[in-house]
């Protein structure tokens, strides 16, 4: 049986020879004791990514985390409701009243999100930004799939052991261009467990985007440099 | 061959679009959980998120020959998920639609994550299950946690280690499979 339920570990992460895969899906197939096991298997992962679906998201004009939710997401109108929307959706088991949140926060959030200006926004907004953030956090070679860039003149050096990282000794991110505006105007950046993500627009029309343990002047610092 | 996790499942995918119920079984188990992890936290509601867990597998069962693989698979069907929790909060009054009607194509067996369910809903077992992995030896979390964290292929974590592959493999397993003791031991028992 160890047997087996090793080759379903295997076949979980895409590792296991091609041809042992037929096989073993009729095995599973006929035991719904494998199929928990494979179920377990993936709250046993989920369990690792929890700290980092934590994802919140904050608004560029603050970074008083205490009351992100009271004082940001309601602060801006359409920006403000729309923020809460992506926030909610992209969360993983995410809970509110760990979040340090008053009541009366948590239902002007029900309230914002059932709201049709949100609905609306929800509709016809947001869609590739939420497709961009959840590439980032869900598919780690999202990040890796670009040439490195020389960021020497900000005092980044390019990682090539630790794969398309970049490091000055104290912050490490991972850098993706896009050469088409998401159609941002203005800095965007979410908490995602210990690390940020921050989505710049730049002046030439293309869109950065840093993801890793950096500060927001420092992103904003290689961000303008990428247009000098 | 080198694989990561952008493709971990594209075998899998590929036999699902041919019309390999095994496979699509595979894949909606291996990811039920963090599909209701994402729906419970929006819902709040145990039948909701049930509903709508298994709305989502039968419509990613339903558009799988549209899945091109631009993305991760698990970001392709967080979507289907995502666009399912707007029509929740665009219901007012969210009546539970069963999908018997639905599912005459595949036949999906959600009963065996019923202790999922349970034990996702207690936010605390999560945090358990990640103070147990901290305690394992330190091989088995590090090739486990390079996996699932960090996504290395075992021909990456083989080299990081300094392992052969086949140790990788093992080590991966042995790691769930005490994860998974745990929490049968630990937390379905005291249900």
């Amino acid at each position: 049986m160890n047997d087996i339920k090793e080759k379903i570990s295997a076949l979980y992460d895409g590792e296991l020879d091609h041809n042992e895969i037929d096989d073993l899906l009729k095995i599973i197939d006929k035991d719904p004791n494998l199929q928990e096991q494979l179920s377990l298997y993936g709250l046993a992962g989920l369990a690792v990514h929890q700290d980092e679906n934590n994802i919140v998201s904050i608004d560029s004009g603050n970074r008083e985390n205490k009351s992100i939710l009271s004082n940001l997401w309601f602060s801006n109108g359409l920006t403000a409701a729309a923020s809460i929307l992506l926030t909610l959706f992209i969360i993983n088991n995410v809970d509110i009243s760990r979040m340090n949140i008053s009541e009366d926060s948590t239902n002007k959030i029900a309230s914002a999100i059932n709201s049709k200006e949100a609905k609306d926004i929800a509709e016809r907004s947001e869609e590739y930004l939420i497709d961009h953030i959840l590439n980032v956090i869900n598919d780690p070679n999202y990040m890796n799939t670009q040439e490195a860039i020389d960021l020497r003149n900000v005092g980044f050096r390019h990682n090539v052991a630790g794969g398309y990282k970049y490091s000055n000794g104290n912050e490490n991110f991972q850098l993706r261009v896009e050469k088409k505006n998401l159609g941002l105007k203005k800095i965007r950046y979410w908490k995602h467990g210990k690390k940020m993500i921050y989505v710049v627009p730049l002046s030439d029309g293309r869109v950065v985007t840093l993801y890793g343990n950096i500060s927001a002047s420092s992103a904003r610092n290689i961000a303008e440099s990428l247009t000098k | 061959m080198k694989k990561n996790s952008n493709d971990s499942d594209s075998l899998l995918v590929e036999k699902a679009k041919e019309g390999n119920e095994g496979a699509f079984n595979f894949l909606m188990n291996k990811y039920y959980p963090r599909v209701y992890a994402s729906l419970f936290s929006f819902t709040k509601s145990k039948e909701d998120s049930e509903d709508l867990a298994q709305q989502t597998f039968v419509k990613v069962w339903q558009q799988i020959q549209s899945f091109r693989g631009d993305s991760a698979f698990f970001t392709w069907v967080y979507r289907i998920a995502i666009n399912l929790a707007k029509n929740y909060v665009a219901s007012s009054g969210y009546k539970k639609q069963r999908v018997n009607s639905s599912i005459d194509q595949l036949e999906i067996d959600i009963s065996s994550n019923e202790n999922i369910e349970s034990m996702l809903i207690h936010s605390q077992s999560l945090d358990d299950i990640k103070d147990f992995i901290n305690t394992m030896p330190e091989a088995l979390k590090t090739a486990f946690t390079l996996r699932e964290s960090e996504g290395k292929s075992y021909e990456e974590i083989s080299i990081i280690t300094e392992t052969p592959i086949g140790t990788v493999r093992s080590r991966i397993f042995r790691a769930r499979e005490s994860i998974v003791d745990f929490m049968k031991k630990e937390l379905i028992s005291n249900e």
